[in-house]
């Protein structure tokens, strides 16, 4: 594919910040990516964002967010669609020569309201809503599915214990992210920051069966931007790839994700195979969604992705999911992980709920550091209804 | 690369026998037919859904990716508002552009007949705090674009009523059209004022329906018939702030500064020097008729200070088509523009359909004669979001 860089990056996971509006908050994160890739605004030439409008909670939100991300007299579009997604269709216009240095930008903030409603809200009010479909309920259901088909032995048990509890220590370990967020069960707003409060346990029921609190999402405040250009950079975009599901979780294999596998094949370079990736960022909603991804992408076979989260150093150094959660941003935090991490060590202008990246020579975060020699790096972003569509990039460091 | 195909539903203000797939699957096939192509040649899919409080259902796109391409086929969903079906026309050429794709189906659906009233879902997308006492609506806010057009140039009521009777007259031509209404400027004027100086019959009414466009590059065209080959295609977004927009250096709120940029991009790229002798017809995406004359300074049909003497001129026949197809200069809005049939996610990209069927010779009894080269445009957001997109019967550099 033609030559396209990640210059510059910033990510913000954090709880509820209520000295700041979703403008602000979206200004702020786009004018550190610039400020990370050395740009000025002037230098950029499209915007191309992710957002939903019933995360942010107005209709065409885009006309007031568009021209927080940059998008003032250029050229701008607005996917309802993962923040990957973005991604891809900015690298495009580099490719198709439209364009040389773009903002990717994506955001939502689960304080605003309540993720399962916003869910709901995805599926047929007279044919699926009588069911009480959400995106939880569906991985719940996915969750059932690979259990039965996979879990019937006691070693799965473990590993998905062992699985949560690498999650939880990623997250944990990760600056800023799950240690200042409470881990909310699903459709409950964790506590303003400065609140003081400490993590409380679940409440009992919050988790769909057979899911379990831990292997929920913690939902969180996320904004997301990355620059991309035709300007040489520590970071290349080495391949981009999508694929889709059906519609409906019935025509589905659950416990699988075909759409993935075929982004992932699609994105990796023809002479690279998966299992030749040192970085892998995987998006999903669950601890199970991940694993699921895990196996999709190539990086475990059927049955061992909760193996794999829990013993391959490689997958979700960020503590995925569990680090903070939010559609549609996931998908670009996850390229932005990704890349930054092949970057390492260089220092980083982005911010975790305020506190230092990775990296930082102030910050421990050993189980966030990847090796140093680290090339080749995967990220994955899923979108609705319930991970039907994907994209996959694969990044490759220079 | 060029529009290979075409396929619209009827515009209607609710289908109420068919499902969002039915709509979907219906355009789909009529642009695949007509392209000469089955879904098994298609790449990827970007999807134009706007507001998804419309439907009722978020995502609503979601439900119907199999009605456009085969299962894991890449998808896109663009919303920009009412210029998202151009704007996924031009994700579209952007993923052929860049050899990600060689056929790209395209396509625009607008479900708000299931709204209960779409202004109570339209007035959310102005600020709940600093802006609801100026009671802003989508029609107060292009009432306040009238009424400043009025003051600065001269405009008055009768012209956009008499602009609304032309546009309605001709959609009497065009059987996709959601009205059919042989309107008197009289009657137009006696219509109920929605805000001054607005009337219910200058505004565009609620639609639904679906659009289509299947998109591919030069050489895979199946060579069956004539294509509508994409000379020049650009947006710009601004500023949300109306205030800000009043009287700054790029232009004021009534100059549709995006839309004169995406204009010039798109021209230049067309090797248009004078677009009102060069282009034989312009579909302009205006859900108001005092909003379509902005449109005309930035296309280059005319100076803003000549706006309306030429919307005189266009009123009696004597520019751009005339009220009936004489005249001088481009035919404007053959189809019947917005205010015929308004399907707000789909309306700018009908604009892109009826350009590429005219310049085809494909447009039926709305058809421009010896019509070339045409140019669409899509607006969105509070006049904040332009597209412009050139169209030709020949493909860039000649046969």
């Amino acid at each position: 594919m033609p030559a396209c860089f990640v210059d510059g990056l910033a990510v913000e996971i954090g709880p509820p910040d209520p000295a700041r509006n979703l403008t602000e908050l979206i200004f702020q994160t786009v004018r550190r990516a610039l400020d990370d890739a050395g740009r000025d605004i002037d230098e950029v030439d499209s915007v191309v964002i992710a957002a939903h409008d019933l995360v942010d909670g107005r209709s065409l939100s885009s006309m007031v967010c568009a021209p927080a991300a940059g998008a003032y007299l250029k050229d701008e579009i607005r996917l309802g669609d993962d923040g990957a997604a973005a991604f891809s269709l900015a690298a495009a216009r580099l490719e198709a020569g439209e364009a040389r240095c773009s903002i990717v930008a994506a955001w939502g903030r689960a304080s605003e309201g309540d993720p399962d409603a916003i869910a709901r809200a995805l599926f047929d009010p007279i044919t699926e809503g009588p069911f009480g479909l959400t995106e939880l309920t569906v991985s719940a259901l996915r969750a059932s599915q690979w259990l039965g088909r996979h879990g019937r032995n006691g070693s799965a048990d473990s590993a998905r214990a062992a699985a949560t509890e690498r999650r939880a220590a990623a997250a944990s370990a990760h600056p800023g992210a799950a240690r200042r967020l409470v881990a909310a069960p699903a459709g409950v707003r964790p506590p303003a920051a400065g609140s003081g409060m400490a993590s409380p346990p679940p409440a009992v029921g919050a988790a769909p069966w057979p899911l379990r609190p831990g292997e929920l999402p913690c939902w969180a405040d996320v904004a997301v931007a990355m620059v991309i250009s035709d300007r040489e950079s520590p970071v290349r975009v080495a391949g981009i790839g999508h694929g889709s599901e059906p519609y409906s979780p019935g025509d589905r294999d659950l416990a699988g994700l075909p759409g993935l596998t075929l982004a992932v094949r699609h994105a990796w370079p023809s002479q690279r195979a998966p299992g030749d990736v040192d970085i892998a960022e995987l998006d999903g909603l669950t601890l199970f969604d991940e694993a699921i991804a895990a196996e999709a992408a190539g990086l475990a076979t059927p049955g061992e992705g909760l193996r794999a989260l829990a013993a391959d150093g490689r997958i979700n150094r960020s503590g995925g999911s569990a680090a903070g959660y939010c559609a549609p941003a996931m998908g670009l935090t996850r390229i932005a992980e990704a890349a930054l991490q092949l970057r390492m060590p260089e220092r980083s202008t982005h911010r975790y709920g305020g506190q230092s990246a990775p990296g930082d020579a102030s910050d421990g975060g050993a189980d966030c550091a990847p090796a140093r020699s680290a090339r080749w790096a995967l990220a994955t972003g899923s979108s609705t209804v319930a991970a039907q569509t994907h994209t996959a990039v694969v990044l490759e460091a220079q | 690369m060029a529009i290979a195909g075409v396929g619209q539903t009827p515009y209607r203000r609710a289908h109420a026998d068919a499902s969002t797939g039915d709509l979907v699957f219906r355009a789909v096939s009529e642009a695949l037919n007509d392209a000469g192509f089955d879904r098994g040649d298609v790449d990827a899919v970007v999807a134009g859904v706007a507001p998804d409080a419309l439907a009722g259902v978020n995502c609503i796109e979601k439900s119907v990716i199999g009605a456009a391409a085969p299962p894991g086929a890449p998808f896109f969903r663009v919303n920009t508002g009412g210029a998202t079906g151009s704007s996924a026309m031009l994700a579209a050429m952007t993923l052929v552009a860049a050899g990600r794709a060689d056929v790209v189906v395209a396509f625009a659906l607008e479900r708000m007949g299931q709204a209960v009233t779409s202004q109570q879902v339209f007035n959310t997308i102005f600020d709940p705090i600093y802006e609801k006492d100026f009671v802003l609506t989508t029609i107060t806010m292009a009432a306040l674009r009238a009424s400043l057009l009025m003051a600065r140039y001269g405009y008055t009521e009768r012209h956009w009523a008499a602009l609304a009777a032309r546009n309605h007259r001709l959609a009497l031509k065009n059987p996709l059209a959601h009205l059919h209404r042989d309107l008197t400027v009289e009657a137009v004027l006696e219509s109920p004022l929605l805000a001054w100086p607005i009337h219910l019959y200058e505004a565009c009414p609620m639609s639904e329906g679906a659009c289509a466009l299947v998109i591919a590059a030069g050489d895979r065209l199946p060579g069956r018939g004539p294509v509508a080959w994409v000379h020049g295609a650009a947006s710009y977004s601004d500023s949300y702030a109306m205030g800000d927009r009043f009287d700054r250096p790029e232009g004021t709120l009534v100059d549709l500064v995006t839309l004169r940029r995406a204009a010039e991009v798109a021209y230049r790229q067309a090797g248009i020097a004078d677009p009102a002798k060069e282009i034989d017809v312009v579909e302009i995406h205006a859900p108001f008729s005092s909003a379509e004359v902005m449109a005309y300074p930035p296309l280059g049909l005319c100076t803003p200070e000549d706006g309306p003497a030429y919307v005189d001129a266009l009123i009696d026949g004597d520019a751009g088509g005339g009220s009936g197809g004489g005249g001088p200069g481009p035919v404007v809005n053959p189809s019947g523009g917005p205010m015929a049939a308004n399907p707000v996610s789909a309306t700018a990209m009908i604009r892109i359909a009826e350009c590429a069927l005219q310049v085809r010779g494909a447009a039926g009894d709305r058809q421009v004669d010896g019509a070339r080269r045409a140019v669409a445009t899509g607006q969105g957001g509070a006049t904040q979001f332009s597209s412009a997109c050139v169209l030709a019967a020949e493909p860039p550099g000649g046969p």
